[in-house]
């Protein structure tokens, strides 16, 4: 039932996939075009070495065609004699390819990143909810009182202040002032000292500040859902008549409402998923921090196709992911809801 | 509040990307031509006025230490060590570290010798460049780098068995190289197919790869090589140690240097997101050198532990005007192209826009180049009046809207394009609406995209009135690229389509001697015929400013900053 339900998913999602690869090559042909990136407007380089890099690249194929090489289509057509050019193995290769600009592998440059985007995101996304949940269940729990109207304001706040503004208050202050303050400083950049760094208190160090400016946008977001349907669920039947039985308030708040309260929050996490890769990008910008989401900036600014394309597939591979993930978890926190 | 953060990053890695390409230059072709006249008479003394270039050597003097390191910030990462694939300037500046070339260039824009002995020696006919190298060149394997290293790293961009491989250099070279031979391990013979002066400032600094590495592998596989992610062969003062992509790259002291070890344990390129980050870096001293926004000069002025350069480049911002009589008919005129360029104040572009870190041309010369003639005539001021009375004797005059026109009706009314993003660039185009306007001049300016709008209009389909754009010169100051009427056609350029026959033949005269004097004399003819024609007014040469640490030594920064023959003898006065 279980396996069925989530390999019915996958099926369905495959479509989706190539809906998100063509839209993303159409996305950065527009752009892009036949651009040789980096060495277009170099005066020192003739435009004969330019169209001889951009046919050794398969710039010069149509957009259809460039596609399906990148797909691999074009090498299995090649082997019948039925293709032009000389397609590389695209997708056939497993791993996205290389990149067009350095020559690295696609799925090198990922796994060199991830695991600090990984790193950042799941602080922050744990720091969100371990703050988020218990601040929501307080807001619930004294509706209209000074701790619900602060936790209104800092929400307020959360979402309307732009996470590069507050990365770089925070920077000024506590890396920058603090220094000329004479005062311990936390670093202003990067995941780690560049000289003699990489322990984990050095790490730790560099982590603080942007996975607080991240979580802060999700405590927002998260503590306000959980404000809500917490209030929501209060409200029901089932938690009067449990304190009807002579139930305590803890249990019944902590133990059989919050666990139903929690659920939309679930989904919002779930979605958050692909976040985790992608959506830290203006964070990790402002604190230099090496991760996925600046480097798919700058590899789409600096119009490099297979990386962005490769980047592109991976994100939606765990969008669905994702998805599916928020859905076989509602089952658990749910049971009423059955997976069919 | 997402979408208006992400755009300003993406202005930010926008203006860094036009950064790069517009830098990129001269740092790749460093050269020096100036040291070439002596070359060519046999000699090795050093030529008295090779320029204007200016350096300055960081640190207060002393008895230099061993240990510690230096870490220099960068916006965008480098992306190859392959010397023969890249064509970036953060490539290059990681390259040098580990792979020698035949020569660099020094503060004084001469050529350097590195793997090579000394500079090389002509032959009569200016056609043959016998190039001895050192003999105890190693490397990091312990076998001796010879000239067959050599040899193969120009097969690579030259023989046409390796078309396939990615270099922007082929064409230059298949252009002029007759043939490149090692008679013995430490010859190596350049034979030109003509005299061309830029040939070894722009062609002889490449760094030398290993045979012994990529020897085996096949034009396609040297596009990718796991060496030119991770070098394991090296000739450099430094050895690799680490890449770690969009974070940093680690060098540490190669022991064996044959030019005598470093003084430092490691340098660090470190990457970071914005040129705010720079400045933030270097305040904090988690950075030690990095180049800075003109906007932020006086504040880092203000920080005790910095000490911070303006240094002038080989670049420069113009405007392109549309020659084309197709295309526009507006700035056929000698006066009209002359009459805006004296109602702008550029006096006062500098200041605004660029924080006086740039100052007014007179020539398309820049100032840091050998050829460059600061008494250059004719000189444009800000003179309005004079831009008036111009354009009333070209017989523009101002209508009943106010707006200039000529007899047959044509109004002096048009488009003026730059890229958007580029705050800079916008904001000099609104200014110039501003004071245009003023003497009847109806010019709007246009943002668009860069690389599907910009450069076309630039290179190929010439879609433009007015262009504004930066430009990045090599040390030699061959300005062919641009002004020759031969880079009129698609793809050059010259996107004005300027024609000159009197120009056409001062440039290529300036090319094919090898003679300093005559070369210097040819280069004075040209930015005279540019300035009294202005096809395209220069406006300003803007200045690199560097932030440096105090606690670093012997780091020389010049206008050749990407090209460092210092690398062994930089140290830190705290040993850290």
């Amino acid at each position: 039932m279980f396996l069925k339900y989530a390999l019915r998913r996958v099926v369905a999602s495959i479509p989706v996939l190539f809906g998100v690869t063509i839209l993303a090559y159409t996305l950065i042909y527009v752009t892009a075009g036949d651009i040789v990136p980096g060495l277009e407007l170099n005066p020192s380089i003739r435009q004969e070495d330019i169209t001889r890099i951009r046919h050794n690249l398969g710039l010069d194929q149509p957009p259809q065609v460039q596609y399906l090489n990148w797909l691999g289509v074009g090498y299995v057509l090649k082997q019948a004699g039925a293709w032009p050019g000389e397609p590389s193995k695209g997708l056939l290769e497993g791993d996205f390819g290389t990149s067009i600009i350095d020559g690295t592998r696609v799925m090198d440059h990922i796994r060199d990143r991830l695991p600090n985007t990984l790193e950042l995101a799941v602080t922050a996304l744990l720091l969100g909810i371990l703050m988020a949940i218990p601040l929501g269940v307080t807001g619930a729990l004294r509706r209209g009182s000074r701790v619900d109207h602060f936790m209104t304001g800092l929400s307020v706040a959360g979402v309307s202040i732009p996470s590069f503004w507050l990365g770089l208050l925070l920077i000024l202050l506590f890396s920058v002032q603090f220094k000329v303050w004479g005062l311990p400083w936390l670093p202003s950049g990067g995941a780690q000292s560049s000289y003699n760094g990489g322990d984990a208190l050095d790490r730790a160090f560099h982590l603080l500040m942007p996975a607080v400016v991240l979580s802060f946008a999700y405590l927002a977001v998260w503590s306000r859902y959980t404000r809500s349907s917490m209030l929501e669920v209060l409200s029901q039947d089932y938690v009067r008549t449990a304190r009807a039985k002579g139930m305590g308030v803890r249990r019944v708040t902590y133990l059989h409402a919050l666990r139903n309260a929690v659920i939309p929050l679930v989904t919002l996490i779930g979605l958050e998923l692909p976040g985790l890769v992608s959506g830290a990008a203006i964070t990790e910008i402002v604190f230099s921090w090496p991760g996925i989401g600046r480097f798919a900036l700058q590899s789409a600014i600096g119009h490099d196709y297979t990386t962005v394309m490769g980047l592109t597939t991976f994100v939606a591979v765990l969008v669905v992911f994702g998805n599916l993930l928020a859905d076989l978890l509602y089952a658990v926190l749910d049971p009423r809801i059955r997976l069919s | 509040m997402s979408r208006e953060a992400r755009t300003d990053a993406q202005e930010k890695e926008f203006d860094r990307f036009l950064d790069l390409w517009s830098r990129r230059q001269f740092v790749r072709n460093m050269g020096a031509a100036a040291a070439f006249s002596v070359v060519a008479l046999g000699g090795l003394e050093f030529l008295e006025a090779c320029g204007n270039a200016t350096s300055s050597t960081t640190g207060t003097g002393g008895t230099p230490k061993k240990g510690g390191h230096i870490t220099e910030l960068m916006f965008s990462d480098m992306q190859t060590f392959n010397t023969t694939i890249s064509g970036d300037d953060r490539s290059t500046l990681a390259q040098i570290h580990v792979y020698d070339g035949l020569y660099t260039i020094n503060a004084k824009a001469e050529l350097y010798p590195l793997i090579a002995k000394d500079l090389p020696k002509l032959s009569a006919d200016g056609l043959t460049y016998t190039i001895k190298l050192r003999d105890n060149v190693k490397w990091t394997d312990g076998k001796a780098l010879t000239s067959e290293d050599v040899l193969f790293t120009y097969q690579l961009m030259w023989d046409p068995k390796y078309k396939k491989v990615n270099s922007p250099r082929r064409s230059d070279l298949e252009e002029y190289v007759e043939s490149i031979t090692a008679p013995d391990a430490t010859t190596i013979v350049f034979k030109t197919k003509k005299v061309y002066a830029p040939f070894a400032t722009a062609q002889l600094q490449y760094g030398i790869l290993p045979k012994s590495v990529y020897g085996s592998l096949t034009p396609e596989e040297i596009n990718s090589a796991p060496a030119n992610s991770a070098p394991t062969v090296t000739s450099g003062a430094f050895k690799f140690v680490s890449w770690k992509k969009g974070e940093q790259v680690t060098f540490a002291r190669n022991e064996n240097y044959y030019r005598g070890a470093p003084y430092l344990d490691q340098y660090i390129l470190k990457i970071v997101a914005s040129s705010t980050a720079i400045l933030d870096q270097l305040k904090t001293g988690e950075g030690d050198r990095g180049d800075l926004d003109a906007a932020t000069f006086d504040n880092a002025k203000g920080v005790d532990s910095l000490q911070v350069y303006s240094v002038p480049q080989l670049s420069f911002v113009f405007y392109l005007y549309q020659l084309d009589k197709a295309k526009s008919a507006l700035f056929q005129q000698r006066e009209v192209r002359q009459a805006l360029l004296l109602a702008l104040d550029r006096k006062a572009i500098a200041k605004a826009i660029y924080f006086n870190q740039a100052t007014v041309a007179n020539t398309s010369m820049p100032p840091a180049s050998w050829a460059y003639n600061k008494d250059n005539k004719p000189v444009f001021g800000f003179e309005k009046a004079k831009a008036e009375s111009l354009l009333d004797a070209a017989g523009w005059k101002k209508g009943a809207d106010g707006i200039r026109a000529d007899s047959a009706g044509n109004k002096l009314k048009f488009e003026m394009l730059t890229n958007a993003g580029n705050k800079v660039r916008e904001n000099i185009l609104v200014n110039m609406q501003q004071v245009w306007k003023d003497i009847g001049v109806d010019a709007t300016p246009k943002f668009v995209d860069f690389n599907k709008v910009l450069v076309p209009a630039l290179k190929d389909n010439r879609n433009f009135q007015l262009l504004l754009i930066g430009f990045g010169w090599s040390v030699d100051p061959d300005q062919s690229p641009v002004f020759h009427s031969r880079n009129a056609k698609v793809g050059g350029f010259n996107g004005m389509s300027y024609k000159s026959a009197e120009l056409d033949k001062v440039l290529d005269d300036a090319v094919s001697t090898l003679d300093q004097k005559k070369r210097k004399e040819a280069y004075f003819k040209m930015q005279q015929i540019i300035a009294e024609d202005q096809p395209a007014p220069v406006l300003l040469f803007n200045n690199l400013i560097v932030g440096v640490n105090k606690r670093v030594n012997g780091v020389v920064v010049d206008t050749f900053s990407g090209r460092r023959t210092y690398l062994k003898d930089m140290w830190v006065s705290d040993g850290k």
